[in-house]
C-alpha cells in the first residue's frame, strides 16, 4: 500500500542523507533490537539466581577472554578453526568440481550415480564421524575428512545440475567448429555451469562451517568449537556464549563479504543460464 | 438524486523519505459521477491518477477535502467500491471461479448461491470452460476479466478501474472495450474508468475528465452524449460525433503532455 | 518367452520407459557396493573392527531388541527394546519439535513479513540465528538444561524455528502488495488478508522452510543426540562407537540416512514440488 506512517512525514529538521538512508533501509530497528536485547539480556541476568552459571551479564561476556586474547590462545582458536574450515572446503572443492563435472557430462553416468549421491549426503558428516573415529581415532585426520565429506556433496550436486544445464546447442555449436572434448569442457561446460559452481561452493562451505564446530567438539580438537564445549565443561559459560557469538559473526562476515559477493559477480558476470 | 460518487477539494501530498520535499499529487481535485454514469479520467504520466484511485478505494488515507461514495465519507476500503486494478491482482493460488467469488465469500455468501453468481459473471466476462483454471493458464486478458468479473461479482456500488486494458495487446484491448460497453449496458453501474488512452475515455465515457499534469488538477470536463448501444468500434471509428470529441480531449491532454518539458 | 516380455511390458508400462530406466541405472551403484561389502566380509581386506559384515550389523538389531517382549512392547517403549526405543525416541523429538516449531515459525513469520519495521529489525536477527542455530548453542544449551530430552529439544527447536520463520518471512515479502489491496477492497478483513493472501502466497517459500529446517534438523538433532543426549539414534552410535561396536554404529547410520531419505522423498520433495506447480508460482529462496 502506497501509505506512510504520519511518524515519517517530514519534519522541520531535515536530517542528513546518510542518516535517512540508514533509516530507511532499518538501520534503526536494528540498532533498537539489538539496543532492547542487551536490555533484557541485562535485566535477566540481574534478576536470576547465579548468574554467572546460567546468564552472565553482556559486559561480563565482553569481559571474559581478556585474560585468554592476552596469552593469544584466543586468536589461536579462531585461526585454527579458520584454517580447518579453509583446507576441508578447498578439499571439497578440489575433489567436488572435478567429480561433478565427471558426473556430469554423461547423462547417463550421471542418472546412475544422482541416487548413491543422494544417499551419502543424506547421511551427514557427523553422523558418520563415529565410524572415522573408530577407523582413525580422534586425530586431524578425522576432522578433515568429516569436514571433506560434509563439504562434497553439496558442492557435486549443484555442479552436476550446472554441467546438464549448459544447453546443448553450445556444446554442439562447438562440435561443429571441431573443438576438442577438452576443449568444449573448458570453454563451455564450465563457465557454463560456473554460477551453480558458486552456488554450491557457498552452500557447502556453510555445512562445512557447521561440521567444523560440531567436529571439534566431538574429537576435541582445539578451536572455536572446542572451546565453547570446554568452557561449558569448566563453568565459563560467559566464554561459551562470547564463543557463540563468535561463531556467528565469524560466518555472517565470511558470507557478507566473501561467498556472496563471489557467488552473485559469477552469476551476473558468467551466467550462460539466466536464473 | 445526489450523485454516487462525489469527490470535493481533495489536495494530496506524498512525503518523500529520501528527500524530505513531498510530491504534490493532488490539487484541490472535485469532481461528481452519477448513479449509473460511466465517467473516464485522462491525464498525463503521473499526474496523481492511480493516487486517486487508491484513494476513492480507501486504500490511501486523505487529509484535505471530502470524498463520498452513496452520501457516505470513504474511510478505508470497503465492498461498496469495486476495484480493477492496473496490474493483475487476482490471486494465483486460486482458480478462476473461486478468484471470481472471492467478495462473496468474504461476505459469507452461502455456497450454493454463491456459485450460482459465479457462473453468471462467468458468462458475463466470456470465460465459460475456465471456472478451474488457475491464473497462470489464462492470457494477460483473460486475467483482467477475471479481475472485472471478480469486482461485478460482489455487487459494488461504483467500480473503479485503474487502466485495467494497459497491458493487454491491441486486438485483445478492443474486445475488452466492447465487451466493458456491453457489461456496463447489462448492469448500468457507476464506473469511474481511469486510463491514458484518449480513444477509450472517448469511446467508453458518457463523461470524461481531464486532469493536469502534477500536481493533477481537474482541467475540464467532456461530455459525450452517444447511446451505449451504438458504441461498437466497427460502426464509431469514423462517426463524426466521435471523433470530435475524441479530437477535443486529445487537445486537451497534449496541452499538458507538451509542457511537460518545462517541470 | 511370452511371460517375461509381458511383465517387462506391464513393468514398463507401470514406471514409464525413462523411469524404469533410471531405477535400474540408479541400482547399480548400490549393488556394485553391497557386492563390495560382501566380498570384503568374505577376504577381511579391511578387518571386521573396521567394516563389520552385513549379517552382523543385521544381527545387531536382534542383539538391541533381544529384552524386547514383542511388538507393543516396542511401541511403549519397553526398557529392553533398545534399538527401537533410540529409533522412537529421535523420531519423537523431530516430531514434538515440529508441532511447536512449525506454528511458532510461520505466525511470527508471517507477522513479521507483513510489517517493514518488524521485518527490518528481524531479517539481520534471523541471519544471526541461522548462522549460530544448531550446534553452536549446545554447550549453552547443556548449561541450562542438562543432558537429556530437554536439550535435544531445544537444539532441534532453535534449528527448525529460525528456519521456517526466516523464509516465511522472506516469502510473505515477496508477496505482491497488489493482492492485499485488491482483497481488502473486496471488503476483507485483516484475517482475510492473512489466511488469503500472504499465507498462501508464502506457502512455497514456508514449504521450502520446513524442507531445509527438517534437513539441517535432522543433522543437529544426531549431533545434539551425541554431545548432549541420554537416548536417540546419535547418542547410540556415539556410545557404540566408544565402545567399538562398529556394527551398532553402521546400523545406527544406514537407519538415519534411510529415515531423512524416506521422508525427504516421499513428503518433502512432492509437497513441494505440488504447491510451485499447482500455482505457477515462481519463487527464489535468497
Ligand atoms: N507511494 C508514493 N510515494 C511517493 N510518491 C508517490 C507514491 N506514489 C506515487 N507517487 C508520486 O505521485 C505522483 C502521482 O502518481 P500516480 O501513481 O497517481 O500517477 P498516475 O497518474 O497514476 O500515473 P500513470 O499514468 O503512470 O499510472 C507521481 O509523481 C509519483 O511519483
Ligand atoms: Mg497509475
Amino acid at each position: 500500500m502506497a501509505t506512510t506512517s504520519p511518524s515519517l512525514a517530514p519534519s522541520r529538521v531535515v536530517p542528513s542523507r546518510r542518516w535517512r538512508r540508514f533509516t530507511k533501509e532499518g538501520g534503526a530497528e536494528i540498532l533498537l533490537l539489538i539496543v532492547g536485547l542487551l536490555l533484557v539480556w541485562s535485566i535477566i541476568s540481574s534478576i536470576i539466581p547465579n548468574p554467572s552459571r546460567y546468564l552472565p551479564a553482556p559486559l561480563v561476556v565482553f569481559f571474559s577472554s581478556g585474560e585468554l586474547i592476552w596469552k593469544g590462545l584466543f586468536p589461536n582458536y579462531v585461526g585454527q578453526t579458520l584454517y580447518r574450515l579453509i583446507l576441508g572446503s578447498i578439499l571439497g572443492l578440489g575433489v567436488g568440481i572435478p567429480f561433478g563435472v565427471l558426473l556430469g557430462l554423461n547423462r547417463t553416468v550421471s542418472d546412475m550415480f544422482y541416487p548413491i549421491m543422494n544417499f551419502f549426503q543424506s547421511i551427514s558428516g557427523i553422523a558418520i564421524l563415529p565410524i572415522i573415529v573408530v577407523w582413525w581415532g580422534n586425530s586431524e585426520k578425522t576432522v578433515f575428512t568429516v569436514i571433506l565429506y560434509t563439504a562434497l556433496f553439496p558442492i557435486a550436486f549443484n555442479v552436476l545440475s550446472g554441467v546438464r544445464s549448459v544447453p546443448r546447442i553450445y556444446v554442439n555449436a562447438m562440435r561443429t567448429l571441431g573443438a576438442s572434448n577438452y576443449c568444449i569442457v573448458r570453454d563451455v561446460i564450465l563457465p557454463g555451469a560456473l554460477p551453480y559452481i558458486a552456488t554450491g561452493a557457498r552452500l557447502g562451505i556453510g555445512f562445512a562451517w557447521r561440521a567444523v564446530i560440531a567436529g571439534e567438539m566431538l574429537t576435541g580438537r582445539r578451536g572455536l568449537g572446542w572451546w565453547i564445549f570446554t568452557a561449558q565443561d569448566t563453568d565459563h559459560t560467559d566464554q561459551v556464549i562470547l564463543g557463540m557469538l563468535m561463531i556467528g559473526c565469524i560466518w555472517i562476515l565470511l558470507d557478507r563479504y566473501a561467498l556472496r559477493p563471489i557467488e552473485a559477480d559469477t552469476i551476473q558476470r558468467w551466467g550462460l543460464v539466466q536464473r | 438524486m445526489q450523485a454516487k460518487l462525489v469527490v470535493q477539494g481533495l489536495t494530496h501530498h506524498y512525503p518523500d523519505e529520501y528527500t524530505g520535499e513531498d510530491v504534490h499529487a493532488l490539487d484541490n481535485v472535485s469532481l461528481e459521477v452519477e448513479d449509473g454514469i460511466f465517467a473516464a479520467v485522462v491525464g498525463p504520466s503521473g499526474c496523481g491518477k492511480t493516487t486517486l484511485l487508491n484513494i476513492l478505494a480507501g486504500l490511501l488515507p486523505y487529509r484535505e477535502g471530502h470524498v463520498k461514495v452513496d452520501g457516505v465519507d470513504v474511510h478505508g476500503p470497503g465492498p461498496d467500491r469495486g476495484v480493477v486494478f492496473q496490474e493483475h491482482a487476482i490471486l494465483p493460488w486460486r482458480s478462476v471461479a473461486r478468484n471470481i467469488g472471492h467478495g462473496l465469500e468474504i461476505q459469507g455468501v452461502p455456497a450454493d448461491e454463491r456459485q450460482r453468481k459465479v457462473a453468471e459473471f462467468v458468462e458475463l466476462v466470456g470465460l465459460g470452460g475456465f471456472e478451474d483454471r488457475y491464473p497462470h493458464e489464462l492470457s494477460g486478458g483473460m486475467k483482467q476479466r477475471v479481475s472485472l468479473a471478480r469486482t461485478l461479482c460482489s455487487n459494488p456500488i461504483v467500480m473503479l478501474m485503474d487502466e485495467p486494458f494497459a497491458a493487454v495487446d491491441a486486438q485483445t484491448r478492443i474486445t475488452l472495450q466492447e465487451e466493458l460497453n456491453r457489461i456496463a449496458i447489462a448492469t448500468r453501474k457507476t464506473i469511474l474508468f481511469i486510463t491514458h488512452n484518449v480513444d477509450e475515455a472517448a469511446f467508453l465515457g458518457d463523461k470524461c475528465f481531464i486532469f493536469t499534469r502534477r500536481p493533477g488538477k481537474l482541467k475540464a470536463t467532456v461530455k459525450i452524449n452517444i447511446p451505449r448501444d451504438r458504441r461498437i468500434w466497427k460502426d464509431l471509428i469514423n462517426d463524426s460525433e466521435f471523433t470530435n470529441h475524441r479530437d477535443e480531449i486529445l487537445t486537451l491532454v497534449r496541452e499538458e503532455v507538451s509542457t511537460l518539458g518545462d517541470d | 518367452m511370452s511371460t517375461i516380455q509381458e511383465l517387462s511390458i506391464a513393468v514398463q508400462r507401470r514406471f514409464g520407459r525413462q523411469r524404469l530406466r533410471r531405477i535400474i541405472l540408479g541400482a547399480i551403484p548400490f549393488v556394485t557396493l553391497a557386492f563390495l561389502w560382501y566380498l570384503n566380509t568374505a577376504n577381511e581386506w579391511l578387518p571386521p573392527v573396521y567394516i563389520p559384515p552385513f549379517a552382523s550389523v543385521w544381527e545387531a538389531i536382534f542383539l538391541l531388541e533381544e529384552e524386547c517382549m514383542g511388538f507393543m512392547d516396542a511401541l511403549t517403549m519397553g526398557s529392553g527394546c533398545m534399538f527401537t526405543n533410540h529409533v522412537f525416541s529421535s523420531l519423537g523429538r523431530v516430531g514434538l519439535s515440529l508441532l511447536i516449531g512449525l506454528p511458532l515459525g510461520i505466525a511470527f513469520g508471517v507477522v513479521a513479513g507483513m510489517n517493514r519495521r518488524i521485518a527490518n529489525a528481524l531479517e539481520p536477527l534471523g541471519i544471526f540465528a541461522n548462522s549460530i542455530s544448531g550446534i553452536a548453542w549446545l554447550p549453552l544449551a547443556i548449561v541450562w538444561f542438562g543432558i537429556g530430552t530437554a536439550t535435544t529439544i531445544f537444539i532441534l527447536l532453535n534449528t527448525i524455528f529460525w528456519l521456517v520463520f526466516f523464509n516465511t518471512l522472506l516469502g510473505v515479502r515477496s508477496v505482491p502488495r497488489v493482492y492485499e489491496n485488491s482483497v481488502r477492497t473486496l471488503g476483507g478483513s485483516r484475517w482475510n488478508v492473512i489466511t488469503q493472501v500472504y499465507f498462501p502466497g508464502a506457502l512455497p517459500s514456508i514449504v521450502t522452510g520446513i524442507r531445509m529446517s527438517m534437513g539441517f534438523g535432522w543433522r543437529a538433532l544426531i549431533a545434539a543426540e551425541m554431545i548432549g543426549g541420554d537416548s536417540g539414534l546419535g547418542f547410540m552410535i556415539f556410545v557404540s562407537a566408544s565402545e567399538y561396536k562398529v556394527e551398532e554404529v553402521f546400523l545406527g547410520v544406514l537407519v538415519i540416512a534411510l529415515i531423512w531419505m524416506f521422508t525427504d522423498r516421499t513428503m518433502l520433495v512432492p509437497l513441494e514440488k505440488w504447491t510451485i506447480q499447482r500455482w505457477g508460482l515462481v519463487w527464489r529462496p535468497s
